[in-house]
This record gives structure tokens, sequence and C-alpha cells, in this order.
């Protein structure tokens, strides 16, 4: 529960944090301690967006997660310190998450099919284990892009719908819609495994 | 409204992402229909699963793993990055000094003061024209006899500067040519 306090913390982080601008204003004139302690403030939450978008690759999590803060780094300049910081980091981690899936295609969303039969040959005691987790993240592998994105940000990171159409730069409505779906396939996708033969 | 079409607003109700109105409606409905009082708990607890994600940390050996990576990266590219700021104060500072060359070059070579030394021209000698033979029984006509023409050899003008090195001669065709 603590870490999950911490990454709550950064994720309503507002950038009109008296603290954090002047760590930005250090940062941009080349304190590397201040950008530091900017990373630190937000790789909680970067990674942990990273892990839930790429299907638990903690590889991928942890490459995405560096051009994220690389991204930054280069952009330190042209930040504003008055708009909602971790607002634009979650869009800048959802951009750079879906460009990795898009270039490495390494790790493809599975079919509920296919989920099915990874989760037969994972043997008893990983079941056992942590089965819950397990399912639940296959459950969100099977999702499209777009809708895993929306019920990450809004579900797991606890973000707003008006605060995930701004970072996935759509329509409320559209947002709403995609994580309805989700919700209802990831429904759907637990159901069939608490309902599988054992 | 048929129970298939009240799925995505419970999913959506049961997170209280819906407003009031919908939310309303979706309730009035939850009331009457058993199977999707079914549906609401079973989303209830596939959501509770989902959120239970929340709580999965991220180790802290992992997190100082990127940000050493970071810092490391962060450093080779500013290295390499500093060689063309270089490059280009550089040229600059190439470009001033050749501006401040050709500002501070002697004033008699900026200025083009020419003086007319000289102006040769031969004499021009108008070209004799024929002796014509006087027939005093014919009645004489007067004839528009055209101008004599001359013949001479080019004007040539001499310019010389305040640049002992430059001296410009100007050739002038008298015929107009």
């Amino acid at each position: 529960m603590q870490e999950l306090a911490l990454l709550m913390d950064g994720g309503c982080l507002d950038a009109r944090d008296e603290e954090f601008v002047s760590l930005v204003k250090q940062a941009k004139a080349g304190d590397t301690a201040a950008f530091d302690a900017i990373m630190i403030r937000f790789e909680r939450q970067v990674l942990g967006t990273a892990l839930r978008l790429l299907n638990r690759n903690l590889e991928d999590a942890k490459d995405a997660a560096q051009q994220v803060f690389l991204r930054l780094h280069r952009s330190l300049h042209q930040l504003d310190e008055s708009r909602h910081f971790a607002s634009w980091l979650y869009r800048i981690t959802v951009n750079v998450c879906r460009d990795m899936q898009r270039v490495r295609a390494r790790r493809p969303s599975l079919s509920l099919e296919e989920v099915d039969e990874v989760a037969a040959a994972a043997g008893e005691d990983v079941i056992q284990r942590n089965e819950q987790r397990r399912m639940i993240y296959a459950a969100l592998a099977t999702l499209p892009e777009r809708e895993r994105t929306a019920v990450v940000l809004r579900d797991l990171e606890g973000l707003s719908t008006s605060e995930v159409a701004r970072i996935m730069g759509c329509a409320e409505v559209t947002v709403r819609s995609q994580i309805s779906n989700a919700r209802v396939k990831i429904r759907k996708f637990v159901i069939r495994q608490q309902r599988r033969p054992r | 409204m048929s129970c298939a079409k009240f799925e995505p607003l419970i999913a959506l109700y049961v997170e209280r992402d819906l407003p009031e109105s919908e939310a309303r409606v979706v309730e009035m409905h939850l009331e009457a229909c058993p199977d999707c009082r079914e549906f609401a708990a079973e989303m209830r607890e596939s959501q509770a699963a989902l959120k239970s994600l929340r709580t999965d940390a991220v180790e802290e050996s992992v997190l100082g793993e990127l940000r050493a990576e970071v810092v490391s990266r962060l450093s080779i590219p500013r290295k390499t990055a500093a060689w063309p700021r270089y490059a280009v104060a550089a040229m600059l500072l190439v470009g001033l000094w050749a501006g401040w060359l050709w500002y501070t070059r002697p004033a008699a070579s900026l200025e083009f003061r020419p003086r007319l030394v000289a102006i040769a021209s031969p004499p021009m000698t108008p070209i004799s024209a024929p002796p014509q033979r006087v027939h005093p029984a014919r009645v004489r006509r007067h004839r528009a006899r055209p101008a004599p023409a001359f013949r001479s050899e080019p004007l040539v003008v001499k310019i010389i500067t305040d640049d002992p090195q430059v001296v410009i001669y100007w050739l002038v065709d008298q015929n107009g040519g």
C-alpha cells in the first residue's frame, strides 16, 4: 500500500507545486541533481504505467521509461512549469509504449484462446501462487492497444475520464466507450477462467 | 432497451463513470432485471481484481538501474552534441574576423574616386571628298550632301584611382560604335 501511496502521489502531483517548479528551473539550468530528483519523483509512475501497457515485460518497460526520461530531458527547455506535468509525462509514456509495441511487435496482444493455452501450460504452482494477478494481466494482454491504455490509466492509475481523454488526445465519450469495452472483455475473460475445469 | 445494450452502461455504472441521468436509468433497469444484477455483480468482482494490480510495486533495484542508465545515456550525447556548437562558434568567430578585416581596410581602397588625368585623342581629320567635275551645261542640282564622315582613332580615357595599382583605361569609339 505504501507503493500505491507513492504512485498516487506521483500521479496527482500538480506542476504548480512550488518545490517541483524550482526543481524544473534548476534542471533547465543544467543541474543534473535536480533532474535526478525529478526522475526519482516520477520513476514509479512512468515504469509502472509502462509495465502495464507492455504486458508486464520488464525489459521493454525499462527501455520505455528510459526513453520517456530522455525525452523529458530534451524537452526541459520548452517545459512550461505551470502545466500539469504528471499528465504530460503520462502522455509521453503512452506514446513511447505505443511506438515500442508498433515497432517491435515482440509481444503482440494475445487472443482469448491463446491465453487459455498459456494459462493451461503455466503449471499448477504458478497458477496457484498468483492466479488472480496473472489472470488479469492475461486479460489486459488480450485488449486492443487503445482499450488497454484507457483502462490502465483509468482503473490502475486512477485518473479521471477527462484526464485520460486529454492524455490520449481523444474525446471523453470515446474514452468512456473504450473503458466500457475493456471492462466487459476483462469480466468475460475472468468468468471464462473461473469456469474452466481444473 | 435490451439487456445487451445495458452491459456497456453497467460497466461504467459500477465505477461511477456515468452521468447522473444515465446512472438513474441503469439503476431502474437493475431493479427490474436479475440477469443484469448478476452481470453488475460479476463486473464489480472483475473490477476489484483489476484494481488489485494497483498495489504492484516496482523493485527499488530496478528503479536504481533505470536512473543509472538514463544518467549514463544523458552524458554520452552531451559529449557528442557539443561539437556542432563549437563549429557554429568557430564559424561565427571567422565571420567576425573577416568582417573586421574588411571593415578596417584602408579607406583609399574602399572608395572609388577616379580622377581624369588625361584624354588622348588624335586630331580628327575629315576625309576629303573626291573632286567634283563641273559641267556648266548641266543644270546644277543641289543635293543634300552627306556630312563628312570622320574616321578617327578611339578616344582613350585614362582614369587613375587613389590606388596606384588600379588604373582604368576607357576606350570610347567616337563613331558611336
